[in-house]
């Protein structure tokens, strides 16, 4: 994990100084670790988007990265807010939902832990984080989440509300 | 999937070929450049608007000292939380402005306070002929320091931008309330509990409302 964060901030810094190859494989790496980072929070056929969307908007502020400092955790605050975002822009769609419970990795690392989606749901009250991961994750329908969580139609809309609004809120969170 | 990839490879091939040197913002330099827009401010102040008598002679007002210090705390604590929301990462905290905050609020309360007794009597101690023009060229001698703080929020990535407005405006409000004070010849608690307080507090309502829309990415 050191050596991949340090690999990583080397090659930032490399591109901000204009060099393309270590930028390609700067954009590389991160891609491989945006698949990962993103897979059990997002439907499926959203990933590659979401991917895309989030190596964007690294294009975009390669500049606020402060090269003194780790990559991983600006990756990761990228990461969230682009999230987030599409979390909020999501229309809902029918099938949208993960096929089969894709589990955690046993051995991720205590700092991967800290930086991931999985940490941000464990600071929202567990009706909120319930209908975001059935409607927004899963795919569910407002009526369907409302069945499997025992919350009315509209409790599931306002806590999915308030739980997107403290997940921007907590984007830089640990 | 294959093409999926395909579109994910071919956007980094455009990426890379699209990649131009660009310069890291860093702290030192983000800080420094929100302090010398505050230094402009009163450079602007004391040349065009003069220095107050008791700077002049060399013997400030203890109530200056204290209330100019405490607003310029606080607009120091919040130009650096913005300057750090510029880079974000997981694990950046951005409270320390809080307490700098809850001092700079004992003036407008203790002003409240104050005002109980006799609402008419403080309200002519705060010299309202006068306090609207403070509060005014306040906030738009703040507007140099929110204009840094824009620019700097603009090229970086801000996550939370709407509290990220809120503190430029919160910055600006407090940076052109220090400038002012070198001019303004008003120390009553009253006068700088309500006029100065109010330009911050509307400093800090415009960009909570404005800013946001600036810098969201």
């Amino acid at each position: 994990m050191k050596t991949e964060e340090a690999t990583l901030a080397r090659l930032a810094a490399m591109a901000q100084r204009g060099d393309r190859q270590a930028y390609r494989v700067l954009l590389g790496e991160c891609q491989s670790w945006l698949k990962g980072y993103f897979r059990r929070r997002i439907a499926p056929h959203h990933l590659d988007d979401l991917v895309q969307e989030t190596l964007l908007s690294l294009h975009r502020k390669l500049g606020s990265y402060d090269p003194a400092r780790p990559f991983l955790p600006w990756l990761a605050a990228i990461s969230r807010y682009r999230w987030v975002d599409h979390m909020r822009r999501l229309y809902r769609d029918d099938g949208e939902a993960i096929e089969g419970d894709v589990p955690a990795d046993p051995e991720e690392p205590a700092i991967a832990a800290r930086l991931s989606l999985e940490r941000l749901f464990t600071y929202l009250p567990q009706a909120q984080a319930r209908v975001i991961e059935l409607v927004k994750v899963e795919g569910l329908s407002i009526r369907e989440a409302s069945r499997a969580s025992g919350q009315s139609e509209s409790l599931v809309k306002v806590n999915i509300h308030r739980g997107l609004k403290k997940l921007a809120a907590m984007i830089e969170k640990e | 999937m294959n093409a999926m990839r395909t579109d994910t490879e071919n956007l980094i091939s455009g990426l890379v070929d699209e990649l131009q040197p660009v310069r890291p913002l860093r702290f030192r330099r983000g800080l420094g450049l929100a302090v010398a827009a505050m230094a402009l401010a009163v450079v602007l102040v004391v040349t065009l608007g003069g220095i107050r008598p008791d700077l002049a002679a060399g013997r400030p007002d203890p109530m200056f000292l204290v209330a100019s210090g405490l607003f310029l705390l606080l607009g120091l604590a919040a130009a650096v939380t913005v300057v750090v929301m510029g880079s974000p990462r997981v694990g950046n905290a951005h409270d320390g402005w809080r307490w700098a905050a809850a001092m700079a609020g004992l003036l407008p309360l203790a002003a409240m306070l104050l005002a109980l007794g006799d609402f008419h009597a403080a309200w002519i101690a705060s010299e309202p002929a006068h306090g609207a023009y403070c509060a005014a060229y306040s906030i738009g001698l703040g507007l140099l320091t929110g204009a840094v703080l824009v620019l700097w929020l603009r090229r970086g990535a801000p996550t939370s931008p709407g509290r990220a407005g809120l503190l430029t405006g919160v910055a600006a409000g407090c940076a052109g309330v220090f400038a002012f004070s070198f001019a303004c010849p008003f120390d009553s608690i009253m006068h700088i509990g309500l006029w100065h307080a109010l330009a911050v507090v509307v400093s800090a309502l415009a960009g909570w409302l404005v800013v946001p829309r600036l810098v969201r990415w």
